[in-house]
């Protein structure tokens, strides 16, 4: 087990990276930010003064260089638009809310599915069942932003303002973009946990314990709640990671103040510092929320593996 | 009223009155509306603003913030007419001296009092002088005055309250680029440095800085001590809803009182709801072709003139355009055409007779200038897509399919406003190439719009041929105001025919807001003006 | 392979083909041309409202275009932008997957070490920093997609090579002095296809949902060529207004991927009941 840490750890390192080091090569070459800070009736020389004044006019290892000393230390420099530290922006974003748009999703996507997956699986063929898959496959079909327009439009407008349209701050805020965000991996983990009861359902010793007359009840959720927890959790993990990069556009049709809206404004603004402390961050935490999946999946389920022979 | 209230009616009128008489106290009613003063007026805006250092830049975004808060020398009216600000009077003692004489008793938000020193120092900030002296740093600025207008030479105070700046040559605008950057108090930047303008700053101005949170509002709350008068309001919040239909749902919500941006087919729509009333203003925002017209030398060529050099040809792609169809049905006449190269709200104005929509004559002029079907005229159009709205691009899209229409083979290629600015700085246009954008301006006066074609910018891909150039200098030179809006006329009718831009459009900006908002007039500037805005009761 | 049984999974292959079928017959069913602005019939509602006319059925966008005529040539867009995408990361994918699990070593570890730093990327932003180095465009998109989209086949490709390296067969088939690129050939990829086209057939979905999320960012196909996600964004600063712009293409996709993950649901159930379910 702790080697197996061990090895997840420096991969993890690795992991991240090489996921900083691209983003820094590859934001570099979509050119140079240094335009955008001036007036556009502004000469050659003022944007050359403008580069220089930022030290993008130095070699790019050189930068790189700079870039990785400091890195490690919290320091991804200051942002190209507002003259703060970049990581401290990036955080200010993230917590609270894109933390919360997250796990207000995540929570919507991993606790709801559990009573509605059973629900199918127990009534399996019934209208119950054939609707929630065809619901399932509605809401994995859609693009997540036109869900969130048409939400705006039901709630917000046409519902004369049930819910608001814009803004954080209080829990109706947050309601439609976590509905939004949830929606697909909601609807996935539905047919996930009513497939993995159903595999559990048909198995022998699910059979032989009904036939010895012991508490459906018991038995449903048990053993096939055990059973499926496995692909459940890989999901979940995969859905956090989603959900984190989904945030981008979300946020953008909620107006939510969160990394999402930062990320979309300083890509094409080129606000170098910015990018590369916000891909860290996400990089960080996808890697981070995939580990403790392993680790949960080692443990709940020791024939997969996980740990290695002999773990 | 019954009995019951009469008491309560009189107790509650003591108790009003009881402020009145304690000295200049908000109003609390207008034109016999009763107003709330303890109101907080929440204003819908598109974006948040990335700095308040007024040096660092002025763009329509900022300026809406940082105009709030920080005041200049001369101040605008609602029809865009200069009136005295923090100055009470310019003027030009000889050709190479001008006098402001400054507004007394003015104070910033902290105390710090307002006067000549202010002055002196906020000029030595905008020149880059003496920053030493005074240990403050250098910031990256958005307009460099000491490059733009190198032949302001030196500045003085005679009193504490008047400053006389120094030409090396007769600049008839100094009052209008001074006079409309915002000052920022001297001892408060000496003391906290400039990086502390950009967090919680301190101005002279009607609202002051309470709360910042990026990307989502900035509050603000009356200036009690403000030399205009109190606000009408006590606190003001500007909150950032990047979409628009999301601001439009705010509005219709009561979530917000006013919203600015509106779309053109929404402001119709809006304009029928009895809750809303929608105002608009004609902006300085002037929205163009820009065409390859540098000669081989001027730019990363590969060896080739810009396409566009003729005038001819440019005239002709101004004559294919229908603008008016465009204002009528993109814009729901919520814009202008104007071929003046100047906007039509600015000082020095001169009209121009507008540019026929002749498709046939388009034609012509293309013929007689070369192009044939074996020598076809090529666009490559940049397209910084989503920067300037959404009408902008239908326009473009429009403009596109009429420009085809007389023979011209236009591709597009949208590009994000970033890499359109670099392919400009870096001068890598194509030779048949072009791009849409916008222009508008911080200052007054006629003369930031004809410097475009003057010298060698980023938007400048069509220099003045020296006939221009020399009647462009005069202008800048006459300090005599009649002689120079002659000299401004002549060159704006000789800049129409000469095209140097394909002109699509001039801006009308809509707002909306709700029945409670009173009093609200959109200025004509980049910024929104809340002095004298109330909400009833 | 039985054909389905269950009518939904016949929907959706008639969608599918339907779909394909109208997209390739476009140029022939579009009433107008796609392209074309008419200024004056600008935002007219859907033929059976008030103000709308039969010569434009489901409409006009914000120039006077036909909506129908964008919606049919859009479906060329968006279904050679979703095929061809998965095609590119699946062939891509399976080439290195397959290399990667048969000679193992460290060109295994590198290739498997490449893919996790490429799933760690939050997916917006890698394709919104490439195309704005290469620039916008239907073969550009298709490109990033496509390359971006390889680790999933990869992954598989070589755990079924790893699992089928050692087997008799392929022993047997080297011990003959058969080549390596035909053990792969004809002996691995066989087995490894099944799975692989389930998958594919889900990331064909997954895909026409990026292309829309990269035009609602603004990085889509570019004007004036239509394709459903850039449709979409026009349409959502009319959603009061002009509702049918941002309906219309919506549904398209809605009912394009609905068809398509049906049958990527039968299909899992008859090729490969052992890939996750639920994918």
């Amino acid at each position: 087990m702790r080697a197996f840490l061990l090895r997840r750890l420096v991969h993890a390192v690795f992991v991240v990276w090489g996921v900083v080091t691209v983003v820094f090569f590859l934001v570099r070459l979509t050119g140079d930010p240094a335009a955008l800070l001036v007036d556009a009736t502004a000469t050659r020389e003022e944007v050359e003064r403008a580069r220089q004044a930022l030290g993008l006019d130095r070699p790019l290892l050189v930068q790189y260089a700079e870039f990785l000393r400091a890195a490690p230390l919290g320091d991804f420099g200051v942002s190209l638009r507002e003259r703060r530290p970049a990581m401290g922006m990036v955080l200010e974003h993230f917590w609270p809310a894109t933390a919360q748009l997250a796990l207000a999703a995540l929570v919507l996507a991993v606790v709801l599915p559990i009573p509605l997956g059973v629900i199918a699986a127990t009534h399996r063929n019934g209208a119950l069942d054939h609707a929630s898959r065809l619901g399932s496959l509605f809401l994995q079909s859609m693009p997540s932003f036109w869900l969130g327009l048409m939400l705006i439009l039901l709630f917000a407008v046409a519902l004369g303002g049930l819910l608001p349209a814009f803004g954080s701050g209080t829990l109706s805020h947050l309601i439609l973009p976590a509905l939004t965000l949830a929606a697909a991996p909601l609807a996935q983990n539905v047919r996930l946990i009513r497939a993995g009861m159903l595999e559990v359902l048909q198995e022998d010793y699910v059979r032989t314990a009904r036939a010895k007359g012991l508490a459906e009840r018991g038995v449903v959720y048990r053993h096939a709640l055990r059973n499926a927890a496995g692909p459940f959790l890989t999901v979940s993990g995969l859905s956090l990671g989603f959900m984190l990069s989904g945030t981008i556009v979300i946020e953008t049709v909620f107006s939510w103040p969160g990394m999402g809206r930062l990320i979309v404004q300083a890509v094409p603004g080129r606000d170098f510092p910015v990018i590369q402390a916000a891909v860290f961050l996400f990089a960080i935490l996808f890697v981070a929320v995939n580990l403790v999946v392993d680790v949960l999946q080692g443990l709940l389920d020791p024939r997969a593996r996980v740990f290695g022979d002999g773990a | 009223m019954t009995a019951l209230h009469r008491p309560v009616l009189w107790l509650a009128l003591a108790i009003l009155g009881l402020p009145l008489a304690a000295g200049a106290a908000p109003p609390t009613s207008v034109d016999g509306v009763p107003i709330d003063p303890e109101a907080e007026l929440v204003v819908a805006l598109t974006d948040d603003t990335t700095n308040l250092d007024p040096r660092i830049g002025m763009g329509s975004i900022r300026s809406n913030y940082i105009r709030q808060i920080f005041e200049s020398l001369v101040d605008v009216d609602r029809q865009g007419r200069p009136v005295p600000g923090l100055a009470l009077s310019w003027k030009p003692v000889n050709d190479l001296t001008w006098e402001f004489v400054l507004r007394r008793g003015v104070t910033f938000h902290d105390g710090e009092p307002f006067n000549a020193d202010t002055v002196l120092f906020n000029l030595d900030r905008m020149f880059r002088k003496n920053l030493d002296k005074w240990g403050i740093k250098d910031v990256a600025a958005g307009t460099a005055f000491d490059k733009v207008y190198p032949f302001v030479t030196r500045w003085e105070k005679v009193d504490d309250y008047t400053v006389r700046v120094h030409t090396s040559e007769p600049s008839a605008t100094l009052w209008d680029f001074l006079g409309r950057e915002p000052l920022v108090p001297r001892a408060w930047t000496i003391k906290h440095g400039v990086e502390a303008l950009n967090d919680k700053p301190v101005g002279t101005g009607p609202w002051k800085l309470v709360a910042w949170k990026r990307k989502d509002h900035m509050a603000f709350e009356r200036n009690d001590g403000y030399w205009g008068g109190p606000t009408l309001a006590k606190r003001l919040r500007l909150q950032v809803i990047p979409e628009a239909a999301a601001r439009i749902a705010a509005l219709r919500a009561g979530q917000v009182h006013l919203v600015e941006a509106v779309p053109p087919l929404d402001a119709e729509v809006l304009g029928k709801t009895s809750t809303i009333r929608v105002a608009s203003s004609v902006q300085k925002l002037a929205c163009r072709i820009y065409l390859n017209g540098r000669t081989k030398d001027a730019y990363e060529s590969g060896g080739k003139d810009g396409a566009f050099a003729d005038p001819r040809v440019r005239m002709a792609l101004n004559l294919a355009v229908n603008r008016e169809a465009i204002i009528a049905k993109i814009f729901h006449g919520l814009a202008l055409a104007n071929a003046s190269p100047v906007a039509t709200v600015a000082y020095g104005y001169a009209a121009q007779p507008p540019y026929p929509y002749d498709p046939a004559r388009a034609k012509a002029l293309l013929a007689e200038a070369g192009v044939s079907a074996a020598q076809p005229l090529t666009l490559q159009l940049l397209l910084p897509a989503k920067h300037y709205g959404q009408a902008f691009d239908e326009t473009v899209g429009a403009v596109v399919e009429m420009l085809k229409a007389v023979g011209v083979q236009v591709t597009v290629q949208t590009l994000d406003f970033g890499t359109l600015l670099q392919t400009l700085t870096k001068g890598t246009l194509p030779p048949n190439g072009g791009f849409a954008a916008c222009r508008t301006s911080n200052n007054l006066d006629a003369d930031d719009f004809v410097r475009d074609w003057a010298t060698t910018t980023l938007v400048n891909w069509t220099p003045y041929p020296p006939e221009l150039l020399a009647l462009y200098q005069s202008t800048r030179r006459q300090v005599d105001a009649k002689k120079r809006l002659a000299a401004l006329a002549e060159l704006q009718q000789r800049v129409r025919d000469w095209a140097p831009v394909v002109s699509l459009y001039q801006e009308k900006k809509a707002y909306a807001h709700s029945a409670r908002v009173l009093q609200f007039v959109p200025t004509q500037e980049l910024n929104m003006d809340f002095r004298g805005v109330a909400l009833r009761r | 392979m039985r054909p389905p049984r269950d009518a939904v999974a016949w929907a959706g292959l008639v969608v599918i083909v339907g779909s394909a079928v109208l997209a390739v017959l476009a140029p022939a069913l579009a009433p107008t041309d796609p392209v074309r602005n008419d200024l004056l019939a600008r935002l007219t509602p859907p033929a059976w409202m008030d103000g709308g006319s039969w010569t434009h059925p489901l409409g006009t966008d914000t120039l006077g275009r036909d909506v129908v005529s964008r919606l049919l040539y859009g479906a060329r867009v968006s279904l050679v932008v979703g095929f061809s995408a998965v095609v590119l990361a699946g062939a891509l994918g399976v080439v290195l997957g397959l290399v990667a699990g048969y000679y193992g070593g460290r060109l295994d570890d590198a290739l498997m070490r490449l893919g996790d730093v490429q799933l760690a990327f939050p997916a917006l932003v890698l394709a919104v920093a490439v195309l704005a180095v290469v620039g916008s465009g239907l073969g550009n998109v298709v490109l990033v997609l496509g390359v971006t989209g390889w680790v999933t086949y990869a992954r598989i490709a070589r755990g079924e090579t790893l699992s089928l390296r050692h087997r008799e067969f392929v022993e047997g088939a080297r011990a003959l002095g058969a080549r390596d690129a035909g053990i792969l050939w004809r002996h691995v990829l066989p087995n490894v296809l099944p799975s692989i086209t389930v998958i594919a057939t889900f990331s064909v979905a997954r895909t026409i949902i990026a292309e829309a999320s990269l035009s609602f960012l603004g990085l889509g196909i570019p004007p004036p060529a239509p394709s459903w996600g850039a449709m979409l964004d026009e349409g959502r600063n009319y959603l009061t207004t002009g509702w049918w712009l941002a309906l219309f293409p919506g549904l398209a996709i809605l009912v394009v991927v609905l068809g398509i993950n049906v049958v990527g649901d039968w299909l899992r159930d008859t090729l490969d009941p052992r890939v996750e379910r639920g994918m």
